[in-house]
């Protein structure tokens, strides 16, 4: 486990600090489980990277809504945000725990692994051929999501991961792409990304 | 005794299960919380208990696999794997508590289940809705709308989808996916726009 470092107070948005701490912490489990997928301690370290930032959003989130109650009727109506942003806390703690199964060398039998990587429809691992229409493309203007409905959460470009990518982000030959989403999209960008299909519809 | 290539299949469509099962829970639970539905939060508490059962069987399977010595650590992993999904239905569990103890929804809860990235949602079919009639695989919504159903609500029921599922006018869905689906879903099931050739 990385050094904690030390929290100190500030005035944050519960509202955006929740909403991050939920994007990320189901982000962490997709990845958790990619990683454990496809044996990889890079994208394993990237999780427990992300652990930090949503622990730090915990420590925000119970500060600010201390401090924002002043009266028992407030705490009340309080207790439900700070129980659903320990709910979320706990949901990134176990998204660690398969990053450490992974990065511990406990392993999971290869060919669990294998029949797993049969019957995970959610999660694929797409690497972009010289010829694909993906190239070059930026993931906003793919609009993979709205068209296919998958997302891409993750690409690794030689050793560098890019996690949660931005719309700018622009796909290049080579990459390796990590998405989740329905099966009938995931097959879709698979054969998007090996150049069998040209365009999106 | 080697390890048979079946018990493996077997022990993998039990971890499948949990992984799903938990999945689904938080999905429902932040769908109950949205909906402050105390009916979808118990439906959260029955897959937790049948979490239960499903982990336990899991463990037996592992543990009953004949594996060697060497291999243990191996094994081992899978048994942690058992146990996060476990936590991450835990997890679901404690949203859904907050409507089943009754605890005053915040206002805030809503806005940060309908701005995040993965989102819940609920429409109810109308009766000139194209997807009155159809099964949930001819419906194609994952195809067309980029989102799931989780959970479909006819009169008091809840009624878990499966392939040959009928939708019916007046069925309410609840269904999950990526916030840019949304809107494509609400014009399928209120029958106001075709399915298809709106995009580009």
């Amino acid at each position: 486990m990385a050094e904690s470092g030390k929290i100190e107070y500030r005035p944050i948005s519960v509202r955006e600090a929740l909403t991050e701490m939920k994007d990320v912490s189901e982000i962490m489990i997709d990845l958790a489980y990619s990683a454990a997928l496809f044996n990889s301690h890079e994208l394993a370290e990237e999780v427990l990277e992300l652990e930090k930032r949503v622990d730090y959003l915990a420590y925000m989130i119970d500060m600010n809504t201390m401090l924002a109650a002043r009266d028992a009727e407030d705490a009340e109506h309080l207790i439900a945000v700070t129980t659903v942003a320990a709910a979320t806390n706990k949901i990134s703690d176990a998204a660690a725990d398969i990053a450490s199964i992974v990065l511990k060398e406990i392993g999971i039998h290869p060919i669990v692994r294998k029949a797993f990587e049969q019957v995970e429809e959610r999660l694929a691992r797409a690497i972009v051929k010289p010829n694909s229409f993906l190239v070059k493309k930026k993931l906003g203007d793919l609009e993979l999501a709205a068209k296919i409905g998958v997302d891409v959460i993750a690409i690794r470009r030689q050793r560098e991961w890019t996690i949660d990518p931005s719309e700018e982000e622009r796909i290049v030959e080579g990459d390796v792409l990590i998405a989740r989403g329905a099966p009938h999209g995931i097959d879709e960008l698979k054969a998007l990304a090996e150049g069998k299909i040209k365009e999106l519809e | 005794m080697a390890i048979t290539e079946e018990h493996f299949k077997k022990i993998v469509d039990k971890l499948v299960s949990l992984k799903d099962t938990s999945e689904l829970m938080i999905d429902l639970a932040y769908s109950s919380l949205l909906l402050n539905s105390r009916s979808l939060a118990e439906e959260v508490e029955a897959l937790e208990n049948h979490m239960d059962d499903l982990h336990t069987d899991f463990e037996l399977l592992v543990l009953s696999s004949g594996f060697k010595p060497e291999e243990s650590k191996d094994f081992l992993g899978l048994i942690r794997l058992g146990v996060v999904t476990e936590e991450i239905a835990d997890a679901a569990m404690e949203i859904a508590d907050v409507v089943l103890r009754g605890l005053d929804p915040h206002p805030i809860l809503k806005l940060v289940i309908e701005e995040a990235e993965e989102t819940v949602t609920r429409v109810t079919v109308s009766e000139t809705s194209p997807l009155v009639g159809k099964k949930i695989r001819e419906a194609q919504l994952q195809e067309e709308t980029g989102m799931w159903v989780l959970v479909i609500r006819r009169g008091t029921w809840w009624l878990r989808p499966r392939p040959d599922t009928v939708i019916k006018a007046g069925d309410v869905l609840i269904a999950a996916g990526y916030a840019d689906g949304e809107a494509d879903l609400e014009n399928l099931a209120s029958g106001e726009s075709k399915p298809t050739e709106e995009d580009e």
